[in-house]
């Protein structure tokens, strides 16, 4: 068991290691969440009481977008090395290798995705509450991209046309955004979202579940 | 007594048919080349043997057991060194050599530096592999079978990057291997010269076998 | 035990493109048969002889349309998935080919669903797209199929298609209750209940019969469009085998 846990750290080590190495494939996703989000005060104007209402529902779709951005980097270049390959050969299931790597995404950019979006919604003056929700469902929600991106992105790793993995990623993502969004918006009011927490912590639950053995198929089915 | 036993075998690539109806099999001891020109499926051959890609007819086995079945018990027992390196440009020498071990699962003690050395890279333990030749960075890959404890080693052109007294060392590590009961399986278009051991040949592209 | 071995024979066989080419024939002769007599009393049946609804007046009777098409936008993605799934677990490259076909068919068989669904409304609400649930749903199944065929034709390998895009449909299956159930609950909480759902009105026996009618009309219109295109895909995967080529052959000896 400790055998499994070795190399799990141990690829996940590998992983930061790069990611740490090689930044702007992390900072650049980073960078479009922020300009993107500067994005509508200055197509609504920066006074309108419009903007105020609609804070929240930016930050989570700017969130999404920038995720879709971040997830080529879990798998281009083992693609292209032949990495993916000795982890497929390797005397350890694909499937724990393929988590270490999901792991290592959401450290490296869920995590400070989450704390951008906190910053960026205390800058623009959400209430208390709003902010609360915003970090619970940030904080379900963004391993749960991770983990859907990660199997969509093995499915189209290195093909023609950059614009198939938002098109297959974004219906999936849209039930996290739903709750999250129906979450956020009932705390502004200050009732209850545990509904909310709860369905969101169930489909992180699935994904973590599910999602690493498909990637592993998916990895497995695009080797070949 | 391990066992490789390649049956019936075919292969079809982007619609081309490759090679069909092979047969071969391989015993403990035994060293077989693969030859054939650019594309007469040789590293189809050993992806099919290492289980990456399935075959449109035909059957592998391993100590009798199809390799797609008994999968784990199978990889347990290979080393595979493929047309692509399996390094990362962004990690040191001494850092891929450590996830290369630790992904084969074998508890041995390492003596990393010696492996470097003996492959003509010494003194490059801390050296981004993104700062090297394509050729030194092939070597690096190679190091996986100084390390390799499993039985059957796998290589697609091991020769490539290597000046003659490598391709040397790789040759003696190879015999090596197989004097003491492994067994290896290498696609190149380079003329061998191993003459103190006996070495098989497969053919591709020219003739079906 | 020799029941077994029997329908594992057939099963095989069944799988073979040859054999199914052969039979596919047969099949859609009757099930086109069966379709134009059921599109016929459907039609009939609810244009014509259905009494208009208390409540909706003429303008329910799309759904004759509307629903028929819906439930088959589902139905189709389902036997996308189960084949996908039997062509990736087994090997057989007819479930492939199944799979494959159908999902022009399904993406239609949605946009026909959503069109009908926003001339139905119209009428009702004034506008043409609300955003209604099932609508919703609907739209996004719509990008569920477009995703599928674009990933399909994106490989150049066929094999390798076959076997991404129903990794892709058996993850989509898990995600449709999860997209459809929050859609439901995003729109109960935002559209209020001022927006009625796009629902069958209150069901007469006279009214059920032609829906009836019209729901086996369709299913007879995919068996047959996706043998059609089975047989034709068929032809592209077996191209190098001596029966196509032959059959290909026989084909130019007649036109010259």
């Amino acid at each position: 068991m400790s055998e499994y846990l070795n190399i799990f750290l141990t690829i996940l080590q590998r992983d930061m290691k790069l990611a740490f190495r090689n930044k702007a494939e992390f900072i650049n996703p980073l960078m479009f969440f922020v300009i993107v989000i500067i994005l509508f005060p200055l197509a609504f104007g920066s006074d309108s009481a419009l903007l105020k209402q609609l804070t929240s529902g930016i930050i989570w779709v700017t969130a999404l977008l920038a995720t879709v951005l971040s997830l080529e980097a879990i798998f281009r270049t083992d693609f292209e090395d032949g990495s993916i390959e000795q982890l497929t050969l390797a005397r350890y299931p694909l499937t724990l290798l393929v988590s270490a790597k999901i792991t290592a995404h959401w450290i490296i950019f869920g995590l400070p995705l989450l704390l951008t979006a906190l910053l960026t919604g205390f800058i623009l003056s959400l209430s208390e509450q709003t902010m609360m929700a915003l970090f619970i469902t940030l904080l379900l929600g963004t391993p749960i991209l991770s983990l859907i991106g990660a199997i969509t992105v093995a499915l189209t790793i290195g093909l023609r046309g950059g614009m198939l993995l938002s098109l297959l990623i974004l219906p999936l993502y849209m039930p996290v955004l739903i709750f999250s969004m129906l979450a956020v918006e009932n705390a502004s009011i200050g009732q209850s979202i545990a509904a909310e927490i709860y369905f969101l912590a169930g489909m992180l639950v699935l994904a973590i579940t599910l999602a690493p053995i498909t990637t592993a198929t998916a990895l497995r089915i695009r080797l070949s | 007594m391990s066992k490789l036993n390649v049956k019936n075998l075919e292969c079809i690539r982007r619609d081309n048919i490759l090679f069909q109806g092979l047969n071969f099999s391989l015993k403990e001891g035994d060293l077989l080349q693969i030859n054939g020109v650019n594309g007469s499926g040789k590293s189809s051959l050993l992806q099919l043997c290492v289980g990456l890609i399935q075959a449109t007819e035909g059957e592998i086995t391993w100590n009798d057991e199809n390799i797609s079945s008994s999968r784990y018990q199978f990889q347990s027992e290979i080393t595979y060194f493929g047309h692509t390196n399996g390094v990362k440009a962004g990690l040191t020498s001494l850092e891929n050599m450590k996830v290369m071990h630790a992904l084969s699962g074998s508890r041995a003690k390492i003596d990393y530096s010696l492996i470097l050395k003996q492959i003509g890279l010494s003194g490059m333990e801390d050296v981004l592999l993104s700062r090297m030749s394509a050729g030194q960075k092939r070597r690096v890959g190679l190091t996986r079978i100084f390390m390799a404890t499993s039985k059957l080693w796998l290589l697609d052109e091991p020769f490539n990057a290597l000046d003659k007294s490598g391709k040397k060392i790789i040759e003696q590590l190879i015999v090596k291997h197989c004097s003491s009961g492994g067994m290896v399986i290498f696609a190149t278009h380079q003329t061998m010269e191993i003459n103190e051991y006996p070495l098989q040949h497969i053919h591709l592209g020219n003739n079906n076998e | 035990m020799s029941l077994y071995k029997n329908l594992h024979r057939w099963f095989h066989q069944f799988a073979s493109p040859k054999y199914f080419y052969d039979i596919s024939h047969t099949i859609s002769r009757w099930t086109v048969i069966i379709c134009i007599v059921c599109f016929v009393c459907g039609l009939y049946g609810g244009l014509v002889l259905a009494p208009a609804d208390y409540q909706q007046g003429e303008s329910f009777r799309i759904m004759y349309v509307h629903v028929p098409a819906a439930w088959m936008s589902l139905f189709v993605y389902m036997v996308m998935a189960i084949s996908g799934g039997i062509g990736l677990i087994w090997h057989i490259k007819l479930a492939d080919i199944v799979a494959r076909s159908s999902a022009p068919i399904g993406a239609s068989f949605t946009f026909l669903a959503l069109a009908t669904g926003a001339i139905w409304g119209k009428p009702m609400w004034g506008t043409w797209w609300v955003w209604d649930a099932r609508l919703t749903s609907e739209l996004i199944l719509l990008f569920l199929y477009l995703g599928y065929i674009a990933l399909q034709s994106a490989f150049e390998d066929r094999r390798v298609a076959a076997r991404a895009g129903a990794i892709l449909a058996l993850v989509g299956t898990v995600n449709i209750p999860i997209i459809h159930y929050s859609v439901e609950w995003w729109s109960t909480l935002h559209q209020g209940p001022t927006i009625t759902k796009l629902d069958k009105p209150s069901i007469h026996v006279s009214m059920l019969i032609p829906l009836l009618f019209m729901v086996l009309a369709f299913k007879t219109f995919y068996i047959t469009s996706l043998l059609i295109r089975v047989r034709t895909e068929i032809l592209e995967y077996e191209y190098n085998t001596s029966w196509v080529k032959q059959l290909l052959g026989n084909h130019n000896n007649v036109t010259n």
